[in-house]
């Protein structure tokens, strides 16, 4: 009475259909594992696919079943998200999060950057208004859930951190160092904590070619991206 | 009054085991995550789930697992006389009750921490039945939504008129004053979610009645779960897979 599609060995299931024993399979999104019968069982309407298991210990085949309906995405501790920032206040900035990894969110979720979790060195002294401004667009990690207002996020890595921001005479700045931008119309510099962005270092600008220095603050987190455009009048030496 | 004739007809012609006529819609209202209309002979329902979204209410938040919120309201249309008060007033929310608890309990609420998940079911038609159709067009937003379910909730009525049990009870039968049984099950793992009774019942005919009634929401469910099939099928395919 069930109709099931046989096609390339894959089929359409329905929440509560058994999938397998817990000893043959492991359960992956999807799917559930009911515990006093060790029997796993689909949670979701949609085509289950099973993916064969890497060479490891574990020599299950996971299966997984995959609905159709793509709900927003929500963030989870670990995964990056793109957010813009809110507030800024002595020892926190808040931000909206706006995208979780690729997908964008439905609704926005509130996440706050504590003055510990900016960078990964010297967390006491950091300042926070030299780190983030509100309206400024960061790359960040989701600690944890956080509390009960909001998630906590961290940008203590190279990767994390302001990746687009607006100068105070209203242009896009551009990055010229882990705690700098630039602003291409006045020339002024702003302090940021500015995200490592990998495609900086392919452009190649023939104005000002800059060799990468390194040998400064002690974890060597400074970096100088090669050729990037910047006033006529300044070399970057550190 | 008679109920069943004695060739064994009821007042609308079926025989005593025998549903009312069921079918069902996925998607009839497109601005909400999941929705489904439900028929159940003359009874029609429609119900609208919005979720997972943030806790509107903070005080309500739950750390650990979703909140799911239902309210069930009668069209003021759908019962012979133009009803006064659709919701608020104590059926209203006895029946609001209990599909949120009976939802809550399929629904994986772990999976979705800190959100809300509300369940709107709106009686278009009553004519017996409601709470029945009710949940079961709620399952149908539910999968409709893609929220994940442990399996799905189907609920059926059975009571028992001129010593016979009869299975799935229109208005005249069930304002006739005799026991009104009410199950909702999780069909393919067998447990009970729902349990509700009018009036009384001995032990041992209670236990049929209560038996026939799981036979009428298992009946539901293969319909249920053909519906769903279909409603996947015909997505893939507007999608070009």
């Amino acid at each position: 009475m069930v109709m099931e599609l046989e096609e390339e060995g894959e089929k359409l299931v329905t929440p509560g259909e058994v999938l397998g024993k817990s000893s043959s399979l492991i359960a992956g999104k999807g799917t559930y594992l009911a515990p006093h019968n060790h029997i796993i069982y689909a949670s979701l309407t949609g085509r289950l696919t099973t993916i064969t298991p890497p060479d490891s210990k574990d020599q299950r085949p996971t299966v997984e079943v995959t609905g159709h309906k793509a709900y927003g995405a929500v963030p989870e501790p670990g995964s990056v998200v793109i957010a813009r920032v809110t507030k800024v206040m002595a020892r926190m900035a808040s931000a909206d999060i706006m995208c979780v990894g690729a997908k964008s969110v439905r609704e926005k979720f509130t996440g706050i950057i504590r003055q510990q979790d900016v960078r990964a060195t010297e967390i006491d002294k950091v300042d926070m208004h030299f780190s983030f401004r509100p309206g400024d667009i960061v790359r960040a990690l989701v600690l944890s859930l956080g509390d009960a207002r909001a998630y906590y996020l961290s940008t203590a890595k190279n990767e994390l951190g302001v990746v687009s921001a607006e100068s105070i005479a209203g242009a896009i700045m551009i990055p010229i160092s882990w705690t700098e931008m630039q602003c291409p119309l006045t020339g002024q510099t702003e302090q940021r904590k500015v995200a490592k962005v990998e495609w900086l270092a392919e452009f190649n600008f023939s104005v000002i070619v800059l060799p990468i220095v390194s040998d400064v603050v002690a974890d060597a987190l400074v970096w100088i991206p090669h050729g990037t455009c910047i006033s006529c009048s300044k070399t970057m030496l550190y | 009054m008679e109920y069943v004739s004695p060739e064994g007809l009821r007042l609308d012609g079926r025989r005593p085991m025998e549903m009312r006529q069921i079918r069902a819609e996925i998607g009839a209202v497109s601005n909400a995550d999941g929705s489904a209309v439900f028929e159940m002979g003359n009874t029609k329902v429609i119900a609208a789930v919005y979720g997972p979204r943030e806790v509107q209410n903070r005080s309500q938040q739950i750390n650990d697992q979703a909140l799911v919120r239902c309210e069930y309201s009668m069209a003021n249309f759908s019962t012979g006389d133009r009803m006064r008060k659709p919701k608020g007033d104590r059926r209203s929310t006895e029946i609001s009750l209990v599909i949120r608890q009976t939802m809550e309990a399929c629904i994986l609420t772990h999976l979705m921490p800190r959100s809300q998940i509300d369940i709107f079911v709106q009686v278009l038609q009553a004519d017996g039945g409601t709470r029945s159709a009710c949940i079961n067009a709620a399952t149908l937003a539910l999968a409709d939504a893609g929220i994940p379910m442990r399996d799905i909730v189907t609920s059926c009525s059975a009571g028992f008129l001129n010593s016979t049990p009869l299975l799935d009870l229109n208005y005249v039968e069930d304002s006739a004053g005799g026991p009104d049984v009410t199950v909702g099950i999780l069909t393919k793992l067998d447990k009970v979610t729902l349990l509700q009774m009018d009036s009384k019942l001995p032990m041992d005919i209670f236990e049929n009645v209560m038996q026939l009634a799981i036979e009428g929401c298992k009946a539901i469910a293969n319909y249920i779960r053909e519906v769903m099939l279909e409603n996947t099928k015909e997505l893939e395919y507007r999608r070009g897979i």
